[in-house]
């Protein structure tokens, strides 16, 4: 028997996917339906005797994708350029020119050297209109020049992505190592991922933070007519056998949309941080202090706080609390304590409650001394917990360690006293 | 306790007791062996050799010397080294200088387990500690956090991890381990010997790999490799690596007296030739040690003899040491729970450890005083490898090898010259299993395209690469093949079993806290976890309610009865294709490819005690089908007058004895090579015995059986002709043979059986 006839028997005990009888088509250096390509803007790139393709689609920057415009990417850019605010999504000191709106699409959704980039797409600022430009992988083994003309084409210093830092960026990165010797070097880069900004400004009332999920419900965006992207391995590897463009076609429209979304979540994202949103949630505003905060940028993050303050929600007595931080960190207890003795009355959010009542029991015993109101505030958020509330970090056996401590000072003050 | 005695006290005793005496059918003392060593060398860095001497060692064993000598003049290597002789030197000498010469020198060390490793991480660390030179060594496996994973791509000198990972995370990664590969000079290969069969197999292909990807970044290692003592070190580490090797065996180590017992316990039913169970003389001879606090290792042949000696001693010795002081050790444990016993082993605080083969491995447990084994561990190899866990390094040692009822046991007991004369058995691998290679070809297409003539470990790949663009999982494009899949081929290959998937085992005793105590294969679940049946954990029995075969998941809930339960496993065999054929007027032998349908039928209940069968019930599982090669032996059909019965019954004993002296011969573990008597085979219509590979597609072991069946049939006719039986026994034909002609039936059988080349005619 050949091995080939083996090989058929042992199908059953080798695991890859379904079967087919289809011969693969020798590949070809003609471009196969060349003019159902043009009409989309589909251009072959030759080089050393191999090509990629590439599309490139202009957009004016009056063009509506969801509640934004285009242009409100530059305005976005301009008000980083007037802002002192440090951040890792500010431009401040980049033209809007300078930024690249990078996706990709692979062949696989895990990493590992095997799984390919078969579009990098990629959009900038130029002349006043938005260029998409869609490197296209025509078969596999045409990577050089792919790399060859992408890399020569952006800054990747100043790549905009969603998680392109732990995704797209590495891959491109695992490709590049494979075909280093024929292409530019690729060197260390800053990245302005939104991938993490999304997820801090919305994964409280997001449940998952895939791209399309925050497009729709964040910048309203509809897509019509959409390939998922799950699909885009199987239509890319008919195409490679087929060579019909249509089903590439449809992947190349959701890359587009994907990248014309980066565009308006940057300008969304920026509105939101330097607070130029009006239409932005006491919670949004919220999320912006805690990011600013983590960042070190107090004092922008006070205004902010300060400024959501006096409301009822949940954001605005937790803005409180953060506040009650803030002025003890700069040794102002009593702003400090009286911001968490708000938070503590207020018998709205009962976890906030207890955390502001433990608060305020600390700075009553260690900085003001009085004991028998940091019991008091003791008693309040014990009695919550048995009230059945909780708090993810604050346990009742350690409040309950506070007040016994508090009682100790008593009787030692008390026994004192008599002393004297 | 005052009258606790010494071992040689014990060894006094027991060469007095007469009861004791008469079942000792060798007593083999092994003397004391004086180091040979050599002094350090010239050239060795300072660091290194301010190192040494701060573990006490000025001198090192010829054999390390040997290492260090060749390895630096780039020659692979393999080295033989038993237990405690110092092996991790061999290596870790010229590597780390080396890497002190140039810091840019990478060393990938393969240790077959994770436990191993993070063994030999302390090891290296303390070494670079004490003298504190600038060399980074880290293991790199599925518990390496996240944060550090980069800094030991980038910066680690030794990298430390074993065949799986580099199988499924390094290899299909190797863009972020560029600076491992482009100056890799040394891969370590430790236990090299565990690289048999289908294992070694896999693991073969995955150091093709290896290579494929070293050549992509233009470097080519050396091959150091050590490996316990079996008979053709270096052909293994030479088929394994593909390159060529020099051997070192000259162990300079020094080893304290030993006293190797071969204990054939007692008869109890002369006419039946029915010796007392392996399991109770072991448990016997083991408490008495335990009792002297003795550190006691005792292996066992399956998890449920683990099982089952565990309860016994743990109740046996619970007032004098407490339950925690005597532990189980097998493969379905967490790994938390090894550690654990490892760590007390070492310290002290475990006296006794009842083990599977698992703890044959270089596992560091310090030394233990004695060694019982229950029953032949099936190899000669394995016999070294866990008598070494007595007396690892000097004084004197006791091991016991208690012999079972079982024909390969009692021939090996009765034969010590077999034993301690012949040389240990071959490991063989055939990494060019078809179906091994098309997995680790799919693997090698992810990590780089094959170039049009490009050869996989020598072989040509066109044919396979054509396929696999059939099956649409690889693309031809001009000379080169992608891969062209949106699978990742490595995480649906496993290097250690034939089956992927294992099932796991789920405690709801507590249904409030309901928890996963273990994991399985797929085939022995089909045995061992079926409804109904008693599966034991560290001591204690579960029953198992259900088994989801859909899932891969078995529920069992603790229970406390006095039996445990054995399952029967019925097999159909279809003869697809003939390879070889040897034919002779009345025998017909043969090789080739075979169906196998095998399923799990019934399972009996045997008391604990008594081995009597209190009860059974039926195993609703469906079928697993295998595909594999197979030698066959057939006689011509006309032999009706010993009638159908007694020749049924006769094939069913020259199978049992078949199944015991053919790993013998090919030397192979038991499980690896499954006997099949057919009275009528598919394809023949004649009485057959069928040998086949356990795993898909074969890793060669019928073949070489069809090679040596004439002389297979010899030894088996030899067998049951000393057996000291009437009319059989389970130590030659086994239990299922019940009519009272059944020995001499085997014994014409096999005769019938071996008049193959010598073409006679069978009549009268």
């Amino acid at each position: 028997m050949t091995l080939k006839g083996k090989l058929n028997r042992f199908k059953s005990h080798m695991s890859h996917n379904e079967q087919s009888d289809k011969k693969a088509i020798d590949p070809e250096v003609n471009l196969p339906n060349q003019g159902r390509w043009e009409k989309e803007g589909v251009t072959p790139y030759f080089l050393d005797g191999e090509f990629c393709l590439i599309r490139k689609v202009k957009y004016p920057l009056s063009f509506k994708h969801g509640q934004y415009r285009l242009s409100d990417y530059l305005e976005a850019v301009r008000i980083w350029n007037e802002s002192d605010l440090k951040h890792p999504l500010s431009t401040k000191g980049y033209k809007a020119e300078q930024l690249f709106f990078f996706d990709t699409e692979t062949t696989g959704l895990g990493g590992g050297v095997g799984n390919s980039i078969f579009i990098l797409g990629q959009a900038s600022l130029i002349e006043n209109e938005i260029v998409l430009t869609q490197h296209i992988l025509p078969h596999p083994g045409a990577e050089i020049p792919l790399y060859y003309s992408f890399l020569n084409q952006v800054d990747y210093r100043t790549l905009v992505t969603y998680n392109g830092k732990s995704f797209d960026w590495p891959q491109v990165k695992t490709r590049h190592t494979l075909i280093r010797d024929h292409v530019p070097k690729l060197p260390e880069f800053g990245h302005f991922d939104l991938y993490h900004a999304a997820k801090r400004m919305w994964k409280h009332r997001l449940e998952r933070m895939k791209l399309s999920v925050v497009e729709k419900e964040v910048l309203g965006v509809e897509r019509i007519d959409d390939v998922p992207g799950f699909l885009a391995p199987m239509i890319y590897f008919d195409y490679v056998e087929r060579k019909d463009p249509e089903g590439m076609i449809k992947i190349l429209k959701h890359n587009e949309i994907d990248i014309l979304s980066l565009i308006t979540l940057y300008a969304h994202l920026s509105f939101q941080i330097l607070e130029v949103d009006r239409n932005q949630t006491i919670q949004e505003k919220y999320e912006v202090g805690r990011w600013l905060t983590s960042l070190g940028e107090i004092s922008s993050a006070q205004n902010i706080y300060m400024g959501i303050v006096n409301d009822d929600s949940h954001a605005s007595v937790s803005s409180q609390i953060q506040l009650g931080y803030i002025f003890k960190k700069q040794k102002d207890f009593n702003q400090s304590l009286d911001y968490f003795i708000k938070a503590a009355t207020k018998p709205v959010f009962s976890d906030l409650q207890i955390e502001a009542c433990v608060e305020a029991a600390k700075i009553l015993e260690h900085q003001n001394k009085d004991f028998r109101a940091a019991i008091n505030y003791c008693d309040i958020a014990i009695d919550l917990i048995h009230q059945g509330f909780e708090h993810k970090k604050i346990t009742i056996s350690e409040i309950q360690k506070r007040k016994d401590r508090n009682h100790k000072k008593i009787h030692f003050l008390d026994k004192r006293k008599i002393h004297e | 306790m005052n009258n606790r005695k010494s071992l040689q006290t014990i060894l006094e005793d027991l060469k007095l007791q007469e009861s004791f005496r008469e079942n000792i059918v060798h007593w083999h003392t092994i003397e004391a062996k004086p180091a040979k060593t050599d002094a350090l060398p010239f050239v060795l860095h300072p660091k290194l050799v301010e190192a040494l001497e701060k573990k006490g060692i000025d001198k090192l064993y010829t054999h390390q010397k040997e290492a260090f000598e060749l390895v630096q003049k780039n020659k692979s290597i393999v080295a033989v080294t038993p237990t405690a002789s110092g092996k991790t030197l061999c290596y870790n000498l010229p590597i780390i200088q080396s890497i002190l010469t140039n810091p840019n020198n990478r060393a990938l060390y393969i240790f077959p387990t994770k436990a191993l490793a993070q063994d030999q991480k302390s090891e290296i660390n303390e070494m670079i500690q004490s003298s504190e030179m600038s060399l980074n060594s880290y293991t790199y496996d599925g518990d390496t956090p996240a944060n550090i994973r980069q800094k030991v791509r980038k910066a680690g000198h030794i990298v430390i991890t074993n065949p799986d990972m580099l199988h499924s995370a390094i290899l299909p990664h190797h863009t972020k381990w560029v600076s491992l590969f482009e100056n890799l000079k040394y891969v370590v290969i430790d236990e090299l010997h565990i690289y048999r069969g289908v294992f070694g197999s896999h693991v073969a292909n995955v150091i093709r790999r290896l290579k494929r990807i070293c050549q992509y970044y233009g470097s080519n290692p050396v091959f150091i490799c050590t490996s316990a003592t079996i008979a053709n070190p270096l052909e293994l580490a030479e088929n394994l690596t593909e390159v060529s090797m020099e051997l070192i065996d000259n162990n300079g180590a020094p080893s304290g007296t030993k006293h190797f017992l071969f204990y054939n316990p007692p008869i109890v039913n002369k006419p039946l030739n029915i010796r007392r169970s392996a399991t109770l003389e072991a448990r016997s001879l083991a408490a008495n040690l335990l009792k002297n606090k003795l550190q006691t290792i005792i292996f066992a042949r399956s998890r449920v003899r683990v099982e089952i000696l565990l309860s016994y001693l743990q109740e046996l010795v619970k007032n004098q040491l407490g339950p925690k002081s005597i532990r189980g050790y097998r493969g379905g444990y967490l790994p938390t729970e090894r550690r654990e016993i490892e760590k007390g082993l070492r310290n002290g605080e475990i006296y006794g450890v009842v083990s599977t083969n698992a703890l044959e491995l270089g596992v560091d447990i310090g030394q233990l005083q004695a060694c019982i084994m229950t029953g032949y561990p099936g190899n000669i190899a394995s016999v070294w490898q866990q008598a070494g866990r007595a007396g690892r390094r000097h004084g004197e040692s006791l091991v016991i090898l208690v012999a079972s009822s079982n024909p390969l046991d009692q021939y090996i007991i009765q034969h010590p010259d077999y034993f301690f004369k012949k040389s240990p058995e071959t490991a063989r691998i055939n990494p060019d299993n078809l179906i091994i290679l098309v997995d680790h070809i799919k693997c090698a297409a992810f990590e780089l395209p094959f170039k049009q003539e490009e050869q996989f470990g020598g072989l040509d790949t066109v044919e396979i690469l054509e396929y696999l663009t059939e099956e649409r999982v690889l693309f031809q494009n001009g000379d080169k093949w992608y891969w062209m899949n949106d699978s990742f081929p490595a995480h649906n290959i496993s290097l250690r079993s034939a089956s992927q998937e294992n099932v796991i085992i789920i405690d709801q005793t507590n249904i409030a806290a309901v928890k996963v105590i273990g994991e399985m294969d797929r085939f022995s679940a089909m045995t061992l976890l079926h409804d109904e049946a008693i599966y034991l954990h560290q001591g204690n029995q579960f029953q198992v309610e259900k088994l989801d075969w859909e899932e891969k998941k078995a529920f069992v809930r603790e229970v406390d009865v006095d039996y445990f339960t054995d399952a029967n496993l019925a097999v159909q065999l279809k003869v697809l294709e003939v390879d070889k054929q040897r034919c002779v007027e009345n025998v017909e032998m043969a090789y080739g490819d075979v169906t196998v349908q095998a399923m799990a039928t019934i399972f009996k209940k045997i008391k604990f005690e008594t081995h009597e069968n209190i009860g059974s019930g039926p195993i609703h599982l469906p079928e697993e089908e295998l595909h594999t090669s197979s030698a066959w032996i057939s006689l011509e059909k006309d032999l009706k007058r010993i009638g159908q019965e007694r020749l049924e019954q006769g094939l069913i004993g020259v199978a049992h004895t078949l199944k015991h002296i053919a790993p013998l011969h090919v030397m192979c573990d038991p499980q690896d090579v499954h006997v099949v008597p057919q009275l009528k085979a598919s394809h023949n219509e004649k009485p057959t015995i069928f040998f086949y590979d356990r795993y898909p597609g074969g890793v060669g072991l019928s073949e070489r059986i069809y090679t040596g069946l004439e002389n297979i049939i010899l030894q088996a006719s030899k067998m049951v002709e000393q057996c000291q039986c009437e009319t059989g026994c389970p130590s030659c034909i086994g239990t299922d043979v019940v009519n009272n002609e059944g020995k001499s039936d085997v014994l014409k059988l096999l005769a019938l059986f071996s008049e193959v080349g010598n073409c006679h005619d069978i009549k009268g």
